[in-house]
């Protein structure tokens, strides 16, 4: 008995992956073997881990938005940030974990969050910079999330990727002002893309053969790591340099035999070390939150006890 | 006289500014308090339902601004009002962020900091259900560009007030929440109070049909209105000879205001009049 069952997991573990493997769909209440599953859950839960953590530095900002125009269209970012991290976590919960769990799982460091999200905030112009290009490299991988295997994900995707589509026009925006401004503005987005140029290039994560990205090989994602850097690369080296700002890699160059972008090699130690929790602000935003999570806990228990 | 050629006329514009901008300022200075909130609130989803009010209300802000702006021009020029939308924001942006701490006119109630999520509610209610009772008396202002925004700001704010009330309701009526709630209402009864500080050259507003209703005939309305609903969740109102804290509307500015405008102005600062 025993032996069969197992027999027809094995079968239908193959007849699942050569569904998705040929662009089929996975809905919540298909069934699904486990390891996809909790593939799928543990995607989905870093995707919302990092929309509510990357609010941290841009909503130091909020307060100090220079006009009342760039302080709603700040505001309704962040707004969009916690959104995208609500519906995000409702499909992770669907999934079978509850929400309370992801955010203890968060916040106690068991689980991880984007890089990029790990570092500090100096000027204003980090703010442009990080909904410019930081949320442009998000939206190319989230681009390739269209197409993802498990339906309910890629559907929700649709909405995040129209939004952030305006956060990066917003971005672009305030870079653009202050690269029409004074000397000052001017040195200000240089200073903060010299200081985001790193964590970007390391953001798509290291070069990864196919065969070993299991992510890839369910369809949960659409493309490599390196394929979506190159994609990067090719989007937004030439509107940085239009702006007249400089990229702060000398090897950075287009090889026309190869189609490739050549560059310096990020230091994919520092990305792990950051991802693993020993960035520059990774303790002091698990702290933050964790210490407005616990305030907010007789709130939560008020709306349970009245419901 | 015909009441937006009345509005118009050289000096009103004066005398109008301490009701433009008392109306603004504390829709600007909340605004500021509440978004403060934004990702960082209890639970999701009041986060992002705290982030549009906030939002709404330094809209609104910036509505009432524009109004006094484009009456400053108008004062001042005789030609047709001309100005371009980049022009306009510049202006407001002046208002909002450039002006002498004592050139403000917000309330105290307004200007707090958001303190713990009881505060937030008890402060929003007071401040909600006297701003649905000014807006109310302020949509017949003699000041035709006035009534006219208002009518649009009403009709946002009356989401503001119904989920306002359904919070209420769940922190009366949750016995851990229920202290919270009612100390943070004791505390801010004076601000709520002192929102109702006579305006500068109000007996003026007033004659010329710009405020309709004073800001004590307000007063009493409001409290007679939120006497009775608090009532019904076994709330009582402030004390009869609770002393109204007054002065924000005269340029006196709240505690801790200091600190939070050094912050809320700290890039503005950096280059006056700069595009950012």
């Amino acid at each position: 008995m025993a032996v069969e069952t197992e027999a027809t997991i094995e079968e239908r573990t193959q007849a699942f992956r050569d569904h998705v493997t040929s662009g089929g769909k996975v809905e919540m209440t298909d069934w699904m073997p486990d390891e996809y599953r909790r593939s799928v859950l543990k995607f989905i839960e870093m995707h919302a881990n990092s929309e509510i953590m990357g609010v941290l530095p841009e909503r130091e900002w909020i307060n100090r938005a220079p006009s009342v125009r760039r302080k709603l269209a700040l505001t309704s970012k962040v707004q969009d940030e916690v959104g995208h991290g609500q519906l995000l976590y409702r499909l992770a919960e669907d999934l079978g974990k509850p929400r309370e769990q992801m955010l203890e799982d968060l916040m106690a460091g068991r689980t991880k969050f984007h890089n990029v999200f790990h570092y500090p905030t100096h000027t204003w112009a980090d703010v442009g910079i990080i909904a410019w290009l930081v949320d442009a490299a998000a939206i190319l991988s989230q681009k390739a999330l269209l197409t993802c295997s498990y339906a309910p994900y890629a559907r929700t995707m649709q909405k995040i990727c129209w939004e952030e589509s305006f956060h990066i026009k917003h971005g672009y925006d305030i870079v653009l002002s202050m690269m029409n401004g004074t000397e000052e503005q001017r040195a200000m987005v240089q200073e903060a893309l010299d200081r985001w140029w790193g964590p970007l290039m390391q953001f798509h994560g290291p070069p990864t053969p196919v065969e070993k990205d299991k992510d890839l090989a369910w369809r949960i994602k659409s493309k490599g790591n390196e394929q979506l850097r190159q994609e990067f690369l090719s989007m937004y080296v030439p509107r940085i340099l239009d702006l007249g700002l400089s990229i702060p890699d000398p090897n950075l160059r287009y090889d026309e035999e190869t189609g490739r972008w050549q560059y310096t090699e990020p230091s994919w130690e520092e990305l792990r070390s950051v991802v693993t929790g020993h960035g520059p602000r990774s303790q002091e935003r698990l702290a933050f939150r964790r210490l407005n999570y616990d305030q907010g806990e007789w709130v939560r228990q008020a709306v349970m006890t009245a419901s | 006289m015909h009441p937006s050629t009345h509005a118009y006329e050289h000096g009103t514009d004066q005398l109008l500014r301490p009701l433009l901008l008392s109306l603004a300022d504390d829709d600007f200075m909340l605004g500021y308090r509440d978004s403060e909130w934004t990702g960082i609130a209890p639970m999701l989803e009041e986060d992002i339902a705290m982030s549009s009010v906030s939002q709404d209300e330094i809209g609104h802000a910036r509505a009432l601004y524009e109004i006094s702006v484009e009456m400053g021009r108008r004062a001042t020029s005789d030609e047709e009002y001309g100005g371009s939308p980049k022009t306009i924001a510049r202006e407001v942006d002046a208002l909002a962020y450039g002006r002498e701490k004592t050139e403000y006119h917000s309330s105290w109630l307004a200007e707090h900091h958001r303190g713990d999520w009881a505060f937030t509610i008890a402060r929003r209610y007071l401040y909600e259900t006297a701003d649905e009772v000014r807006l109310e008396a302020l949509s017949g202002s003699a000041c035709t560009p006035l009534a006219n925004v208002l009518t649009k700001v009403r009709r946002e704010e009356r989401y503001h007030t119904m989920h306002l009330r359904t919070w209420l309701d769940r922190l009366a009526a949750s016995p851990a929440a229920r202290p919270r709630l009612l100390a943070a209402l004791h505390s801010l009864w004076p601000d709520a109070l002192g929102f109702w500080e006579e305006l500068e050259g109000e007996d003026s507003l007033v004659a010329s049909g710009a405020m309709p209703l004073s800001s004590e005939a307000m007063r009493e309305r409001w409290l007679t209105r939120i006497t009775a609903e608090l009532e019904e969740h076994g709330i009582s109102g402030p004390d009869a000879g609770l002393t109204p804290r007054t002065g924000g509307r005269r340029g006196e500015r709240s505690p801790g205001f200091e600190e939070f405008w050094a912050e809320v102005t700290q890039v503005y600062r950096l280059h006056p009049g700069a595009t950012w």
